[in-house]
């Protein structure tokens, strides 16, 4: 039943995180709340009352033992607690709503607003992430091993504001609108990006190791766009700087040459796109403008 | 014979409330119109259909008594832990307004069309907010008319005489207007155009941002824009510019486009920028009669225009997860009432066959393609002709729908048929 493991917290004291282990139940058709999967939420609470935790499939009320099969044991301290859930879990959404410590891996495909408002700690996800991952996160990590949806580091509709600090890591592929509204903190996509990437981004970095869709950086007011692959076209509200050898991003150095773009012009704005020299032979034209 | 006036047409978003309709023996026989939609709606409302409740038995659909449909549907309905009840733009705000409150029963998702047609435009109006007017200010004192994405010579044809760029309003005359039409295609609304830009598919973003560049007195690094060369897209932003009053209508080449909501934000901004420079308002060109209604109904009563959540008993509002196309195609509802749509004819591949595969049920006046594809099909009367009612036009106008005809014997009007169902499920409901 019990095991654990050890982690190194950011100041260097090694501590045992505890593991509670959820497997998912058979397949629901309905869809399931999990913004109670967070540490926060099932620390200090014993087995019994894990077990009996009330969420929503569709309308009705279950206890998680419904939905979950339950092993480990918790913790009093959420910075200790390591969830893990398993099967398949495209249709649970909001799983590590709120959270602010801890962790939790996601073994298989998992559902929309993973770490939804999240503060602190770090999710895994073993799997695909529908759209909305991250979306509104201030602080903490979330590592995807497989491709992500729509909208990563999003904010809620008519806020005006996505992402505030943390890191996102996609592995694979993301969607469209990737740090839409984003205001600070950093993402990181190995694969490609759908079209409008950092739309409307307000600070922060984004960084895609692959291709982008088109108009990148649209009505961005500022922040930092990296892209070491193909961009199909740049916006025309964004005029070229400079060519650069190399950028950081994260502190990290990422070779170049990189035609430097800044823009959203027409919002006033001071966003940086960083673009591949090699990979858009395509853009050769705008070095005409530098001077 | 019976002559009745100034009577609304559901046929398109534009509700022209000057129709003349002959009526004898409880028949259409003549329309007064100029719109070819109109005069086709009020003669053939009564083709295909269905006057009697059917029920599926052993995959066939069976006729039935009214009761037995009605504690069908309301089981369905009951037993579902996540029922979608879709449609709303084909009836009244009355309807509508019965719609929210079954949602709410039942604890069920409701979402109106307008999650595949503006549903972009709304989140990009909850972003920017609306500069708008009304279609009468259009028609006093528009000097500019932009047509971006919509052809209202073939989808709303009055449009234009009534209210636009042919209207004789009351300080324009229709010589002192003129006519921008921005399509991906030369249409029969852009041959009539004084300037016709031809944009390429999803590229209208890149043209809004470089006619902005243009009004801020920026230069563009580029020679042509979405295909289309500088020095017209510099024509286009001197004509925005110097003109009186300008509207931008748009349609679903915009919000349905690469971008959706993206397309929405660049155009919301471009009009902004306008009226930096002079008036310029912006509309979408709704195209079922009452979408617009159901937008206002929904917001009145939940908070939110579309796409509402009422599974956990409170109202959600989480468009990408909670709008029909996205729980049909992630097949989170396990059961479905269409009331006034046809979304088997309009739905994605994935979303109809999720929709066929679990219980539905449709409150229709016809025998639509949902219809045949339904568990239960209970018939209704035509709205607007059939039943009156609240309909809102386009600009968010309220008018009132007229009843010119009875319905068939034994045919209740859908605010009825909603009513029983309810009732029914709180019936249901109270055993728990």
């Amino acid at each position: 039943m019990f095991s654990a493991y050890t982690a190194t917290r950011a100041c260097g004291v090694k501590v045992i995180m505890v593991e509670l282990k959820l497997k998912m139940k058979g397949q629901s058709v309905a869809p399931i709340e999990g913004e109670m999967l967070t540490p926060d939420n099932l620390a200090k609470k014993s087995f019994n009352e894990i077990l009996n935790l009330e969420t929503w499939r569709g309308n009705r009320l279950v206890k998680l033992s419904e939905v979950f099969t339950v092993e480990g044991e918790s913790t009093s301290n959420p910075s200790d607690l390591h969830l893990i859930i398993e099967g398949d879990l495209r249709k649970v959404r909001h799983i590590g709503a709120h959270m602010s410590a801890g962790k939790i891996t996601i073994n298989g495909p998992v559902g929309t607003f993973v770490g939804f408002e999240m503060s602190g700690g770090t999710i895994v996800v073993n799997g695909d992430a529908d759209a909305f991952l991250g979306m509104g996160m201030s602080g903490g990590m979330i590592e995807v091993n497989g491709n992500a949806g729509d909208a990563v580091g999003s904010g809620y509709w008519g806020t005006r504001c996505g992402m505030r600090g943390g890191l996102i890591v996609i592995k694979g592929n993301a969607g469209a609108e990737l740090g839409c509204w984003m205001k600070d903190g950093t993402i990181k996509v190995g694969g490609n990006a759908d079209v409008f990437a950092g739309v409307r981004m307000q600070g922060g970095t984004i960084f895609v190791a692959g291709n982008v869709g088109a108009k990148l950086g649209a009505a961005m007011t500022n922040g930092k766009i990296v892209v070491l692959g193909n961009v199909p076209s740049i916006l025309p509200s964004f005029n070229i700087d400079e060519i650069r050898a190399n950028t950081k991003v994260d502190g990290e150095k990422v070779q170049g040459p990189f035609y430097v773009f800044y823009g959203d012009i027409t919002e006033g704005g001071n966003g940086k796109l960083f673009i591949s020299v090699p990979k858009n032979a395509h853009l050769k034209y705008r070095e005409a403008y530098l001077l | 014979m019976k002559v009745i006036n100034a009577v609304l047409c559901p046929g398109c978003g534009s509700l022209c409330d000057d129709n003349e309709v002959y009526v004898e023996d409880n028949k259409i026989v003549k329309v007064r119109t100029d719109c070819a939609i109109s005069t086709s709606k009020f003669l053939n409302f009564n083709k295909d259909r269905n006057t009697t409740p059917l029920i599926r038995v052993d995959g066939e659909l069976k006729p039935t008594t009214l009761e037995a449909a009605i504690e069908r549907v309301a089981r369905i309905l009951v037993e579902a832990e996540y029922p979608l009840i879709y449609g709303w733009s084909l009836t009244s705000c009355e309807a509508q307004k019965k719609g929210v409150e079954l949602a709410e029963e039942v604890g069920g998702v409701i979402d109106n069309t307008t999650t595949v047609c503006h549903g972009p435009s709304i989140l990009g109006v909850q972003d920017f907010g609306e500069p708008t007017c009304s279609l009468g200010e259009v028609r006093a004192r528009a000097d500019l008319i932009i047509y971006w994405g919509c052809n209202p010579s073939s989808a709303h044809t009055r449009h234009m005489k009534r209210y636009s760029s042919l209207s004789k309003g009351r300080f324009r005359l229709p010589e002192q207007r003129k006519v921008v039409v921005v399509d991906v295609r030369k249409t029969p609304t852009a041959r009539n155009a004084n300037l016709f830009i031809q944009v390429k598919p999803n590229q209208d973003y890149e043209l809004m941002a470089a006619l902005k560049m243009m009004l801020q007195n920026e230069e563009i690094e580029e020679q042509e824009v979405a295909g289309v060369p500088v020095e017209q897209i510099e024509e286009l932003a001197e004509l925005m510019r110097s003109c009186e009053f300008g509207v931008l209508f748009f349609g679903l080449g915009l919000t349905m486009s690469e971008g959706k909501e993206r397309n929405i934000d660049g155009a919301i901004t471009l009009v902004r920028e306008l009226n930096r420079w002079t008036k310029f308002a912006i509309m979408p060109m709704r195209g079922h009669y009452n979408v617009t209604g159901a937008n206002k109904v929904f917001t009145w009563q939940t908070g939110y225009p579309y796409a509402v959540d009422f599974s956990r008993g409170y109202p959600r509002y989480e468009p990408g997860d909670t709008t029909a196309v996205d729980v049909l195609s992630r097949g989170y509802n396990d059961a479905t009432l269409v009331v006034a749509s046809d979304p088997v004819a309009n739905l994605p591949k994935d979303a109809v066959k999720h929709l066929c595969s679990k219980p539905l049920a449709v409150i229709d006046p016809h025998i639509s393609l949902t219809a045949f594809m339904a568990d239960v099909v209970i018939p209704c009367a035509f709205v607007g002709i059939e039943e009156g009612g609240t309909a809102y036009r386009m600009d968010g106008v309220g008018m009132i729908l007229k009843k010119v005809v009875e319905p068939p014997e034994g045919i209740l009007p859908d605010t009825q048929i909603l009513d029983l169902i309810l009732k029914r499920v709180r019936e249901l409901k109270g055993g728990r």
